[in-house]
């Protein structure tokens, strides 16, 4: 009698129509995202403004973007922009990695008093006029500085780096203390070397909110010669601020080429660093 | 002086020092702790001394006379702070409740994908506008909006026959009918994706066997991801919810950069309202928009901390 053999069969992976679906939908939400950015960057190339969503630039210029290099109006407060944002986000690690660091020591005398200290912040501010006053007071407005300091604390992004010094194995402290290493030669020998994704996370979430900013400007600044890029770009687009300019370009051009000069540093740096930028929200949400 | 007996990590209990020794001996973190202090006390203790003057007359020009509580009596009088106020919660919440569902929806069917490669390259293509930054996203959106010959919406109604040739185009952010609609799109367009990481996050973190074991008793996609998928993110949807919630009066920067005084019925919120009473006024009186701004940090305030409170209650630690 002819054994009957089982033949165990994988069933076959056919694709499903849900399969289908799901692509088609993230085809179009891709679409939706990448639409309005592509057009934007292939207006910044076109030498006339036209409605139309096209795929390349039909008379392809790059005045646009001459016009922001060679205009003072327009270059200097990009300058402005890369000079606050570098030292905005140094500032920003420097005091965010001390006080996490700090209030990282669970046996610290103090340690609760101090959190607190820093936590109340985020649970009762000043308000506008109050903060105004006091930048006055310490004159920060007018200048560019303001963004400097304003962005340079940031309690939530503290206790985020904190978060991460905590998972330093205590034994390693232990080891250094016994070599007779100080509080700042851990700090620096030990603990910052151990840290350098979540000070790249961290320093990367510094440096995106000075780019960005534009509030601050727009409440603090009003001498042209300290106002940012952000603040610059919509004045010129939305309140028809245009500098004048040598170059017969169409304003939907230089528009546009503002609009990806505004947003070059960070997409530029984005494909490398996502690992960081994303890494970032992790720290703070998913950590259970 | 107590003299407690405490356990160091090397399991050996010892006497505890006194507290004025430990301090001592603990000078290098204080010391490392005072750049902050500094800082703090500065930028944020010292401008709270100024809320006082939300109990003043506080002019340009002239020293500010004491009023007690006039201005608030006059804040809860007057009708464009309360249509702020609710304006503030309905495009907050909203707002939370519609950038949270497109993220949960996204990464819920981004998570049923196969192919790993479009995944990646879709992930990567949807954080990209949160790097944007308002300035920026409203600048994009109002050149696409815009009513002239160069803006791609109008452009492609006309097109379609939805408007006739030879009007003028809809203007889209200056119409209050609309501008919520398209405030809330633009939202959604900046920050579905960036939402989406905390929601893939807890997605991997699900164990297969649950699906595996569906697939035995026979489940479809569908069921698969309403009876294991949705479940599971349920906490951190709450979480999402709750760490937001805190936030909701805070909202400034996307609305000031989209309004204006066409729409303020639909579009003012308290912060742009205090700014406009502050610094675009013939006539401002400082300590009305004290007022104001002390009202807003007292609310929310009382939000924080309540939504500390359901933190805790909900995953066992408070907001940060």
């Amino acid at each position: 009698m002819a054994k009957e053999k089982v033949v165990y069969k994988p069933k076959k992976k056919k694709i499903q129509l849900f399969d289908v679906v799901n692509y088609i939908v993230f085809i179009i939400l891709g679409l939706l995202i990448m639409v309005p950015i592509w057009k934007v960057l292939v207006d910044s190339l076109n030498q006339v403004g036209v409605y139309q969503f096209r795929l390349w630039p039909e008379q392809f210029t790059v005045d646009g973007y001459r016009v922001i290099i060679e205009t003072e109006a327009l270059y200097r407060p990009f300058v402005n922009s890369v000079v606050t944002t570098i030292l905005g986000a140094l500032l920003g690690l420097v005091l965010s990695t001390l006080g996490g660091y700090v209030l990282a020591q669970k046996t610290l005398p103090g340690r609760d008093l101090m959190a607190y200290f820093l936590l109340f912040t985020m649970i009762f501010s000043g308000g506008m006029i109050p903060e105004y006053l006091v930048m006055k007071n310490l004159g920060l407005v007018n200048s560019m500085w303001i963004l400097v300091v304003k962005h340079g604390i940031n309690v939530y992004n503290l206790v985020l780096m904190k978060n991460f010094f905590e998972n330093i194995p205590e034994s390693l402290y232990e080891a250094a203390r016994i070599d007779g290493c100080t509080p700042a030669g851990i700090f620096i020998k030990i603990v910052l070397p151990l840290s350098k994704a979540a000070l790249a996370s961290i320093g990367l979430m510094f440096a995106v909110a000075v780019w960005n900013d534009y509030t601050n400007v727009k409440i603090y600044i009003t001498d042209p010669t300290q106002v940012n890029f952000q603040y610059k770009l919509r004045n010129m687009i939305m309140d028809g601020d245009t500098p004048t300019t040598a170059y017969s370009v169409s304003q939907t051009t230089l528009f546009n080429a503002g609009i990806v000069a505004a947003v070059l540093p960070f997409m530029a740096l984005y494909p490398f660093l996502q690992k960081y930028f994303v890494q970032g929200v992790n720290i703070g949400a998913v950590k259970e | 002086m107590s003299k407690k007996v405490v356990m160091t990590s090397t399991g050996v209990p010892v006497r505890e020092k006194p507290l004025g020794l430990r301090i001592w001996n603990n000078r290098g973190y204080y010391l490392m702790f005072l750049p902050v202090f500094i800082f703090v006390l500065l930028i944020n203790y010292w401008p709270m001394l100024g809320v006082r003057y939300a109990f003043y007359d506080y002019k340009p020009v002239g020293e500010p006379v004491f009023v007690g509580l006039k201005h608030f009596q006059k804040l809860f009088e007057t009708d464009a702070f309360w249509n702020s106020f609710t304006n503030t919660l309905e495009l907050s919440i909203m707002r939370l409740i519609l950038t949270n569902v497109a993220s949960i929806v996204v990464s819920v069917f981004l998570n049923e994908m196969g192919n790993l490669v479009a995944k990646k390259t879709l992930q990567t293509l949807i954080y990209l506008p949160h790097f944007m930054s308002w300035a920026v996203v409203a600048s994009i959106f109002s050149l696409l909006l815009s009513p002239s010959a160069t803006g791609m919406v109008n452009g492609w109604l006309k097109d379609l026959g939805v408007i006739p040739a030879d009007q003028m185009g809809i203007y889209f952010l200056a119409d209050s009918k609309v501008w919520r609609p398209i405030f809330y799109l633009i939202n959604i367009w900046k920050e579905t994706g960036w939402g989406t990481i905390i929601f893939l996050a807890t997605l991997s973190g699900i164990n297969p066997e649950l699906y595996e074991a569906a697939d035995i008793d026979g489940a479809t996609r569908l069921q698969k991801i309403r009876f294991v998928t949705m479940p599971a993110l349920a906490n951190t949807i709450i979480t999402v919810l709750v760490l937001n919630l805190a936030k909701v009066l805070n909202m400034f920067e996307p609305v000031f950069v989209l309004y204006n005084n066409a729409v303020y019925d639909v579009a003012d919120v308290i912060s742009t309202y205090i700014y406009r009473q502050t610094f675009a006024i013939a006539l401002p009186n400082y300590g009305y928009s004290t007022a104001v701004g002390l009202f807003r940090s007292l609310v929310g305030g009382a939000l924080v901390i309540l939504c500390n409170w359901l933190s805790k209650k909900v995953r066992g630690r408070g907001i940060v």
